[in-house]
């Protein structure tokens, strides 16, 4: 019984603390999915594909979304002739590099500031590292699904900031046209074009109250979803907390090596968004290495199974598996790394 | 863009449209909302945060005040006349849970929220948890120390950080203690020693320690301080060896036996 209650508290506990910082979180990346226009920061990004990178992952600082709420910003700078390394950068540091989730994490860690400078710090390498290779592959059209790659700008006019479509048709086009208005008496275009306008962000088009109903709406719609899977999250946290027994805890999370391989794997599967899980985490600071801590604060948010189906509408299976791989390795390095040298 | 809505002509009487899902929203969150007021009203929150982040919660109930607001506004303009092609799912957003699934469980915990009460946690955790005298290195460590300027002004905590920086226990015999926290009877301590023990919280509930200091009664009377008792404690320290090792323990002059503080935990 004194268990029972001790599980409800725990568990109230992370969700009344975790609560404040969902809405806060919901509340930006809804505003800004309706408020910013991304085609607007591709034309100023550096060309070189490691820079490229790096200001990929810091783009994050502008957006402040968690991992559910990047994959469909990242489709669209991909559709919009983005560089793969900022796309790639830019998909994996922007659940943890920015204002919310590290305002969140100093809370929860602020017995071990080294954790929330480790965090944001190993974050931002693998992610820049990351979408250097994968900017290696110069056309990423292979990788996408094709719907997705169908309807890309591959000729990116650096210089006027201009997006042409990959292939303009010869054939027929739809729209808006007058006649005889443009030189040599070509139809003058005075619509977007269909499918320019399909892969724009579709709120920029609207007015402003109408941009307000849609940000409230998608607020609600992002603290039900994720909300659900906090509640989850933290009932699990307070499950393994009472039920499982201290001698097993102590002894995976005491282990260089086991403590983080179990962390991850807790990462991948539980799945919860990225401006919590640092309180997750902290119910497991007194009994597991803070490298392993490191390590579900890393990976979780680059890759977990609700992310996953989200990368699969963008990534086809072999890209996904690459970036899954190459995440959990550096961010399993990186731990073992605390682990030997500095916890 | 506006879409023609493909509406059966029947312009006699528009029936009634029930938008449940928003409903079930404004019941989840108005449950939510209700319960974060209701621990902070009762106190309880101190129970589960730290008070440097109350603020936040309190904002938080106010916040999905707010939404509910927005939310019920939505539905009376939806049966009020329907409305065009909202934009549901335009952005592309895929959801790992079906949404009514997720509202009833967002509004089920809601209502546990309201209807239970957290408990402070008691010895059985912190046996669980394990107490220490000293500190261990994924606890919070001070980077700026200050001496509590009277031993008799020293919480637990206190006595606590100030052995971890001078673990000598002789050095701090025969000063004057007073100390509040609750009782643990340690399995492998002899009869006459019971622990006066406090949680301490850096975040939430989910990161308390325990920690504890040593009452030598004057007699095996272990008993009749019942385990999670809360007791004040004053009196001088003295050393004593237990578990094989010297330490400071605390030599009473006056046990009271008190009610529970309505913030059991120490920062």
């Amino acid at each position: 019984m004194v268990q029972l209650n001790t599980g409800f508290t725990l568990f109230l506990s992370l969700l009344v603390e975790a609560v404040p910082f969902l809405l806060i979180g919901v509340a930006f990346s809804s505003l800004l999915m309706f408020f910013v226009d991304e085609r607007a920061l591709i034309g100023v990004l550096p060309k070189n594909a490691f820079l490229g990178a790096l200001s990929g992952s810091l783009i994050g600082l502008a957006f402040p979304v968690c991992e559910c709420g990047n994959v469909p910003v990242a489709r669209r700078l991909l559709v919009q002739g983005a560089p793969t390394a900022v796309s790639i950068g830019f998909l994996l540091a922007a659940p943890v590099i920015n204002p919310v989730v590290f305002w969140a994490t100093w809370v929860a860690f602020r017995g071990q500031p080294e954790v929330v400078f480790l965090r944001v710090g190993f974050t931002l390498i693998i992610a820049t590292l990351v979408g250097w290779v994968f900017s290696r592959q110069p056309d990423i059209g292979p990788f996408l699904q094709d719907s997705v790659a169908r309807s890309r700008f591959r000729d990116f006019n650096r210089e006027s900031g201009e997006v042409k479509p990959s292939a303009p048709s010869a054939l027929l086009q739809g729209g808006t046209f007058i006649q005889g208005a443009g030189d040599m008496g070509a139809a003058l275009r005075i619509d977007t074009p269909m499918a320019q306008r399909l892969v724009a962000n579709p709120a920029l088009e609207k007015t402003f109250s109408q941009k307000l109903t849609l940000a409230a709406e998608n607020m609600v719609r992002e603290l039900r979803e994720l909300g659900a899977v906090l509640i989850l999250g933290s009932a699990i946290a307070a499950t393994v907390q009472v039920a499982a027994p201290r001698e097993l805890i102590l002894g995976l999370g005491q282990g260089m090596v086991s403590s983080i391989v179990a962390m991850m794997v807790l990462a991948a599967v539980v799945s919860i968004c990225s401006t919590v899980d640092s309180f997750f985490a902290l119910s497991f600071a007194s009994t597991f290495t803070t490298g392993s801590l490191l390590a579900f604060l890393i990976f979780g948010p680059m890759i977990d199974l609700k992310n996953i189906g989200l990368l699969l509408t963008v990534f086809k299976g072999r890209a996904v598996f690459y970036l899954f791989a190459l995440a959990a390795l550096m961010s399993f390095a990186c731990a073992l790394f605390v682990n030997l040298f500095i916890g | 863009m506006r879409s023609p809505q493909l509406t059966p002509a029947k312009p006699t009487k528009r029936r009634l449209y029930w938008p449940w899902r928003d409903i079930l929203d404004v019941l989840a969150f108005g449950a939510w909302s209700a319960m974060l007021f209701r621990y902070w009203f009762s106190g309880k929150i101190l129970l589960l945060l730290h008070p440097n982040y109350t603020w936040l919660s309190h904002s938080a109930a106010f916040a999905l005040v707010g939404l509910v607001a927005l939310t019920l506004f939505k539905i009376f303009r939806q049966m009020a006349g329907p409305q065009s092609g909202q934009t549901k799912d335009m952005l592309g957003h895929v959801t790992l849970m079906p949404p009514n699934i997720s509202s009833a469980l967002l509004l089920g915990v809601a209502i546990f929220g309201l209807i239970y009460t957290p408990r402070a946690f008691a010895s059985q955790t912190a046996l669980q948890r394990g107490i220490s005298e000293t500190l261990s290195l994924t606890r919070s460590q001070p980077q700026r120390f200050v001496r509590a300027a009277a031993p008799e002004e020293r919480t637990i905590i206190d006595w606590i950080r100030l052995v971890n920086v001078y673990p000598e226990p002789d050095a701090y015999a025969g000063e004057p203690v007073d100390v509040v926290g609750f009782v643990i009877h340690p399995e492998n301590w002899p009869d006459e020693y019971v622990m006066v023990a406090r949680f301490v919280i850096t975040c939430c509930a989910a990161d308390v320690y325990p920690v504890g200091l040593p009452i030598k009664l004057s007699a095996q009377e272990r008993s009749d301080y019942p385990v999670d008792s809360w007791l004040r404690v004053t009196g001088e320290m003295t050393s004593e060896t237990l578990d094989g090792r010297r330490q400071l323990a605390i030599a009473p002059t006056n046990i009271q036996q008190i009610a529970e503080p309505k913030n059991p935990y120490e920062y």
